[in-house]
């Protein structure tokens, strides 16, 4: 049994988290040892990002050492078109968000794409769906809290 | 559902507010709180709002948050919107030691000033028990050994921490040895104070108010200038032998590039919102003292500000 | 007798019409925004505030009180629904909740926390209108160094959202307190791990990082398994209602987390997240049936759902008797309290004898208006449920992105809010409990001012965490539940090989 894994080679991803952690500890080491300002009295900043520091790093070898023996478990299938449509619709969120497309563009968007990763194929009716909860959303908050969200041409038609 | 219950309660509180929309002002203004809807920034912009729309000042005014960074993130974006005539941001004292701490790329000198608008007089505490009783006691122990005097007051860097330090100073004790401890919002450094934790303790006057009436803390100096009108008993810091003031104030200012002429547009509404009668009714219902100043006067007082706190937050080892 | 009286009277004040109503829209707004992650309470009010100067005091101040129970209420709606917890404090409701939902037991999963927040804020409500000034006293006797070994109980108690693997759990703990580190350190106003990014300066939200995990996160990884092995969310099976069980199993949750949330809550430091953990780790181990815990078990529903209400109720005592704020909401009804030019502490109590005793006795009457409204309800949210996958879950992640945009619509925050769902994802891929990170972030920066401060008071002294009775104490029941589970198993083997 063991020797089969070995044969096989270590287990990536239990390999990768633990350089990713190990990675991690030396980030929070560097940051820690550019302080320059102390307490006088008691703890400084920096006692506890090297106690977290310790931590990580005994994580991290301890991922590298379960690489080597039965690794993490093994994940089903993904379903990689799915998670790139919603992937995609988040990233249009930010993207309208910081072009200043306004709040119901962005919905319009994430609502859309979100259900066309869940497998719908109607993306015209859902983004009309969309749309609409996202302008709704938008005078109730802007109407009733006095909170603004993002407003883009679209929105500032209803301010 | 969520739409009926949301109307519902719309309806009740336009109801309740009985808005009156005698607005004949063509002035439309955009006011920035640099910090998060609820904070201290955002009600003075929400009341500004109030105040302008229901003295007609203004015929519409919009209130938006940036959040983040004590502030600075706000004036980054004001600062980028040069030349712009309709927007305001509300900030102050705080801000001031914010954009050091942070080492901010953006200051203050970049914008336009437009006025101060309000001031709270900050006040040092000591449990009624304490034997401290005058500013001079305290500074003595300050003088004698720094460590030993534990301050509660509110976050690194903003206006408690600086009081405490000049105080340092005042008493002539080394400000860079004071053992000031921040506490994340009054209530917590007001039950440190109570519970007899630390030496002293500093806030706005306000919020230590109900205890010191009712007798669980005793002031020993405020840092006003003058004694408070709604704490008559409450002695000054320069009445006990402590040369120092500092106000806690908050002003407004508007994006670098403007014309004279939007300037002084700016600065008129300002003018005439702080002379309102809604204004004064806002001042008095929150607690706020009037603290006007507009104009050259601001702007010189601005500078002053900045350097005075750059001086402390060096001294006290702050920023280095 | 005295205070019955006075009780009695408030409630003759709470019973005008006109303060009935004011009640009736607070809890309405409450529960209407509570229900909205990362909008509490407290933005409500604060954004009320100057609607309402012009009000009569006692009417506006027993609307935010509605607005905060209501609140209360409502985050428990979305974190059982749509395993979006709303607010830190409804972390702990998530963890079975949302299991419970998805198996046909929403109802159920509802009623329990709509009924054990009832139980919990009456018995609160009471306990602050009989024990106020004298738990004041207590409350306030709490240093940094009791504060410090209650978080380091609470801490030892994350173990029960560990799931199969102690290092997979252990890493995600890490992971968080390594996120808490990011920021400007509360003590020396230094920036931490913000690589000179100025949106960093704050932090990471625990809303953001919370509705980032679970509720993108979620979605990420059904969609992800959507063709082999796709998920079946039931909305109702068996029984809408509780059934017999359920109030068999739920009555002793409720009673122990409304024991946990009231006094931590009236501590100045104390908050709503820490009770919530020790009773959820708390009903863990007494649960009879230890197999159903993370796969919906009702006692986890059930008491951390009355700790955070309890602890809402806990919050209202340091701010009634002496005027002292410890949450964002409190410090807004304080700012509600002086716009009026009323200062709570002891001398409210004698000079405003009906506002004081007309709000306590509102309280009573909003926490039966809630869960009169609340019950009904329950069915028309489990029917969310029932709304096709595809919209449901579009749904869920414009609901989970709203909030981050009311309140902090920037593309860095958005950004953090997503990475924070795909990381959601892969921990959810490898099996990895995403509870605890979220832990970590809360409890790590408390515990770590805590200390920080304490030994800044002592000098650098560590020997105060000992010599003090609260702290000793606390932290020898730490020490206790640590090595406990270790010796009964050593135990256990121990009798195993004499056998």
């Amino acid at each position: 049994m063991t020797n089969e894994k070995l044969a096989r080679g270590p287990d990536r991803p239990a390999l990768l988290v633990g350089l990713v952690l190990l990675a991690l500890a030396a980030t929070v080491y560097y940051d820690a040892s550019k302080q320059t300002i102390t307490s006088n009295y008691g703890l400084g900043p920096t006692a506890m990002p090297y106690v977290v520091c310790c931590g990580l790093v005994v994580l991290g070898l301890a991922h590298l050492f379960v690489a080597f023996r039965e690794g993490l478990p093994k994940p089903e299938r993904a379903d990689g078109g799915a998670l790139l449509w919603i992937v995609g619709g988040l990233v249009g969120l930010i993207a309208s968000i910081a072009l200043g497309a306004g709040f119901s563009i962005a919905i319009t968007i994430l609502f859309a794409c979100t259900a066309r990763g869940f497998g719908r194929r109607a993306l015209v009716v859902d983004a009309i769906i969309g749309f609409v909860m996202g302008l709704g959303i938008f005078l109730v908050f802007a109407k009733l809290l006095t909170l603004l969200l993002p407003a883009g041409p679209l929105e500032r038609l209803f301010i | 559902m969520l739409t009926s219950i949301f109307k519902r309660g719309a309806i009740a509180a336009v109801a309740l507010a009985g808005l009156s929309t005698a607005a004949f002002a063509q002035l439309e203004l955009k006011i920035m709180a640099p910090a998060a809807p609820g904070g201290g920034w955002d009600g003075t912009a929400r009341s500004m709002q109030q105040a302008l729309t229901a003295s007609g000042i203004a015929k519409s005014v919009q209130v938006t948050n940036v959040t983040g960074a004590g502030g600075t993130i706000g004036l980054a974006q004001l600062i980028g919107a040069k030349g712009d005539g309709h927007q305001l941001m509300v900030n102050g004292f705080v801000m001031v030691g914010a954009i050091l701490l942070n080492k901010s790329p953006v200051n203050l000198s970049q914008t336009t000033p437009i006025a101060r608008l309000t001031a709270e007089a900050l006040v040092i505490v000591v449990p009624a028990d304490s034997p401290i009783k005058t500013a001079k006691d305290l500074a003595e122990r300050v003088k004698a050994d720094p460590a030993k005097v534990t301050w509660a007051g509110g976050s690194a860097g903003g206006a408690d921490h600086i009081l405490a330090a000049l105080f340092a100073e005042a008493a002539g004790g080394d400000a860079k040895k004071i053992n000031y401890i921040p506490f994340s919002g009054g209530g917590e450094a007001l039950a440190a104070m109570l519970g007899g934790r630390v030496t002293a303790g500093i806030s706005g006057y306000g919020e230590f108010e109900g205890q010191i009436k009712a007798g669980k803390l005793r002031v020993v100096g405020v840092s006003s200038s003058a004694r408070l009108a709604n704490a008559p008993d409450a002695p000054t810091l320069k009445e006990g032998g402590v040369n120092l003031e500092l106000m806690n104030w908050r002003s407004v200012v508007a994006p670098p590039g403007l014309s004279a002429e939007q300037t002084k547009t700016l600065s008129d509404a300002m003018e005439k919102m702080v002379k309102s009668k809604e204004w004064a009714e806002i001042l008095k219902a929150r607690g706020w003292d009037d603290a006007y100043l507009g104009g050259a006067d601001f702007d010189a007082f601005l500078k002053a500000e900045q350097a005075r706190v750059a001086k402390v937050m060096t001294d006290v080892g702050l920023v280095k | 007798m005295e205070t019955t009286l006075s009780l009695l009277n408030g409630f003759s004040v709470a019973l005008e019409p006109s303060k009935l109503v004011f009640c009736l829209i607070g809890v309405f707004l409450g529960t209407a925004v509570g229900v909205l992650p990362g909008i509490g309470p407290a933005l409500t009010v604060a954004l009320l505030l100057p609607v309402t100067f012009k009000l009569d005091p006692a009417g506006s101040l027993i609307m935010f009180a509605g607005i905060y129970y209501g609140g209360m209420y409502g985050g428990s709606t979305t974190a059982i629904l749509l395993n979006a917890p709303g607010e830190s404090a409804s972390l702990a409701t998530a963890l079975e909740g949302s299991k419970m939902a998805k198996a046909g037991r929403g109802g159920p999963a509802l009623a329990t926390a709509a009924i054990g927040s009832f139980v919990a804020g009456l018995i609160a409500t009471i306990g602050l209108a009989f024990l106020a000034p004298w738990l004041v006293e207590v409350a306030i006797k709490f240093g940094p160094w009791d504060y410090f070994a209650l978080m380091i109980l609470a801490f030892v108690t994350v173990s029960a959202t560990f799931g199969d693997s102690p290092l997979r759990g252990m890493t995600s703990l890490f992971l968080g307190i390594t996120l808490g580190l990011v920021g400007i350190d509360k003590l020396t106003g230094q920036a931490r791990l913000t690589f000179g990014v100025p949106e960093l300066l704050n932090g990471v939200e625990v809303t953001t990082l919370a509705v980032g995990l679970f509720a993108v996160g979620e979605a990420l990884y059904v969609a992800s398994k959507r063709y082999h092995a796709p998920e079946e969310i039931i909305p109702i099976k068996g029984s809408l209602w509780m059934s017999k069980q359920d109030w068999k199993r739920s009555w002793a949750p409720w009673l122990r987390g409304t024991a946990f949330g009231f006094p931590i809550g009236a501590l100045p430091a104390g908050g709503a997240e820490v009770p919530t953990f020790l009773s959820y780790s708390t009903e863990r181990k007494l649960c009879k049936y230890p197999d159903e815990f993370g796969k919906g078990a009702i006692e986890g529903v059930a008491g951390p759902e009355a700790a955070n209400n309890a602890s809402a109720a806990g919050t209202l005592v340091p701010l009634l008797t002496l005027g002292l704020p410890t949450s964002a909401t409190a410090a807004i009804m304080l700012a509600g309290f002086q716009q009026y030019g009323l200062n709570p502490g002891p001398l409210l109590f004698a000079e405003k004898p009906d506002l004081v005793w007309g709000l306590i006795a509102s309280l009573f009457i909003a926490n039966v208006m809630l869960v009169v409204l609340n019950l009904p309800l329950i069915g028309l949210w489990v029917k969310l449920l029932a709304v096709p996958q595809p919209w449901l879950y579009a749904g869920i992640l414009v609901f989970a992105t709203m909030g981050t945009l009311a309140v902090n619509a920037s593309p860095v925050e958005l950004g953090m809010l997503f990475l924070f769902g795909y990381i959601g994802y892969l921990m959810r891929r490898y099996d990895y409990p995403v509870a605890p990170m979220v832990v970590g972030l809360i409890l790590g920066p408390m515990a770590e001012a805590q200390l920080r401060r304490a030994l800044q008071i002592s000098l650098g002294d560590p020997m105060i965490l000992l010599e003090n009775p609260i702290s000793a104490t606390l932290l020898g029941l730490a020490f206790i539940a640590l090595v406990a589970p270790f010796v009964m198993k050593g135990l256990n083997r121990f009798k195993a090989e004499e056998d």
